[in-house]
């Protein structure tokens, strides 16, 4: 991991931590209802403040508490046209697959490449610090990932151009 | 396989085994840009008849295909198309040549039969920038071959190059890009001495080049590329198969992602139970 890498994630690891104080909360609306406050935004008193955590301009992530659940938004950094292509590829990869990653939102908050939503049960369910090890482990790969696949591409692409235009020596 | 071959496996196959033991056969196939085929042995076991159809065949017909044709097959070149067809080859399976090495070779020269009638407008292009070399000046026809629906070759020859484009649409937003990235390497290549005897390649996105400009109907929108001096089919290949690549590797990696989730989980004791006669208890 870079140096200039740690301090970003290290500020989004004690957020993140830190937010995740969750408790079980009815619905103050709706009678019987229970639904995380973050999406229903039912009731203003229950959100907490939201807070924006920027690396620079095209990398950020938006952690957004309210006492049942927390959303959290990544920007990922997206420098050319490959790696947006590449970017949005991976992102709806594991959209699609949201069920199976029970922290994952279907759909990311507009402006922000992938969002997770984390609630009160979640929290009960699962170990809380594993969950934050997901998430900053997540940040920390999917550009290391994004980055080899743009040099792997670039790598093929010279190669077939190579042996293609050799043809012609013969 | 980095290099697509040039000429049709189904045909080479078909008529290796055919010569070994002639068998009424009658099989429809395709190659690339649409080419369709038609194997079959309507009078004899041993005679085939094998015809191509091409979009493109009235454009190549202007352009001296039956010349080529001629020149390549010689007496197996039917006066009379199979109907639906545009050319038809006769095969006899008793006349071949008798050394294994010529019927390897007389095999191969069938299985081109496609590129050979490709061919024909590159030689015409070749030979007219030879008498255009001794006059010193001057530009020779512009030829066009529309061999896909949107996709055409453009043809041209001067006194000093003959200048081949190949115009090509990317369906796909993903392969727009793709398509970029693999084109400029086909320019950068170039300036590796190894391979500095290969023709120039240009690459112009969106603007056609010089060349063509003045022909009407070109679609001059985003997603036409206009490729100098490269196979269509060879590019689209591989950029289908980055893509492959690309997709096997996310998937790969949102498995990893799945196992480090899962480590969150807490344990569920998920032993057996069991009443005291024995009995397993299950949840439904």
């Amino acid at each position: 991991m870079s140096n200039v890498l740690r301090p970003y994630l290290a500020a989004v690891r004690s957020t993140l931590t830190a937010a995740l104080t969750l408790e079980n909360f009815s619905s103050q609306v709706v009678e019987r209802h229970n639904k995380p406050e973050v999406e229903a935004a039912g009731s203003k008193e229950v959100l907490l403040n939201p807070l924006t955590i920027s690396r620079n301009e095209n990398e950020r992530v938006l952690i957004e508490p309210s006492v049942n659940s927390i959303r959290l938004s990544i920007k990922i950094k997206q420098a050319d046209e490959i790696e947006r292509i590449l970017c949005h590829k991976f992102t709806r990869f594991m959209m699609q697959r949201a069920e199976s990653f029970i922290v994952l939102r279907r759909k990311p908050v507009p402006g922000y490449d992938i969002s997770f939503l984390i609630t009160n049960t979640h929290s009960e369910t699962m170990l809380k610090h594993k969950i934050v090890d997901f998430i900053i482990q997540f940040m920390e790969e999917v550009d290391r990932e994004i980055s080899e696949m743009k040099l792997s591409l670039n790598a093929r692409a010279r190669i077939v151009a190579e042996s293609y235009l050799t043809a012609f020596n013969s | 396989m980095i290099l697509l071959e040039p000429h049709n496996v189904i045909i080479q196959t078909t008529l290796s085994e055919k010569i070994l033991k002639p068998s009424s056969v009658d099989v429809q196939f395709v190659d690339y840009d649409g080419v369709r085929f038609h194997l079959s042995t309507p009078e004899r076991k041993t005679v085939l008849l094998l015809s191509m159809h091409i979009r493109c065949w009235d454009e190549l017909v202007k352009y001296g295909a039956l010349n080529v044709l001629k020149r390549e097959y010689g007496s197996l070149l039917q006066p009379q198309s199979e109907p639906e067809y545009n050319v038809s080859l006769a095969i006899d399976l008793e006349q071949l040549p008798a050394s294994n090495e010529d019927r390897e070779s007389f095999i191969m020269s069938i299985a081109l039969f496609k590129r050979n009638a490709l061919a024909a407008p590159f030689e015409a292009g070749f030979t007219s920038q030879k008498s255009l070399e001794s006059a010193g000046a001057g530009t020779g026809e512009l030829m066009q071959i529309h061999y896909r629906d949107e996709e055409a070759i453009y043809i041209q020859a001067s006194h000093d190059r003959v200048t081949v484009i190949f115009s090509t649409v990317f369906r796909d937003e993903t392969d727009r890009i793709y398509g970029k990235v693999f084109l400029q390497e086909f320019v950068d290549a170039r300036r590796q001495p190894s391979i500095q005897n290969a023709p120039q390649v240009l690459y112009s996105n969106r603007d056609p080049p010089l060349e063509i400009r003045h022909l009407p109907n070109l679609r001059n929108t985003e997603d036409t590329g206009y490729v100098t001096f490269l196979f269509r089919d060879y590019l689209h290949y591989h950029i289908k198969c980055s893509k492959a690549y690309m997709h096997s590797r996310m998937r790969h990696r949102v498995a990893e992602f799945q196992k480090v989730l899962n480590r969150a989980k807490t344990e569920v004791a998920t032993s057996e139970k069991k009443t005291v006669s024995g009995r397993t208890l299950v949840s439904r």
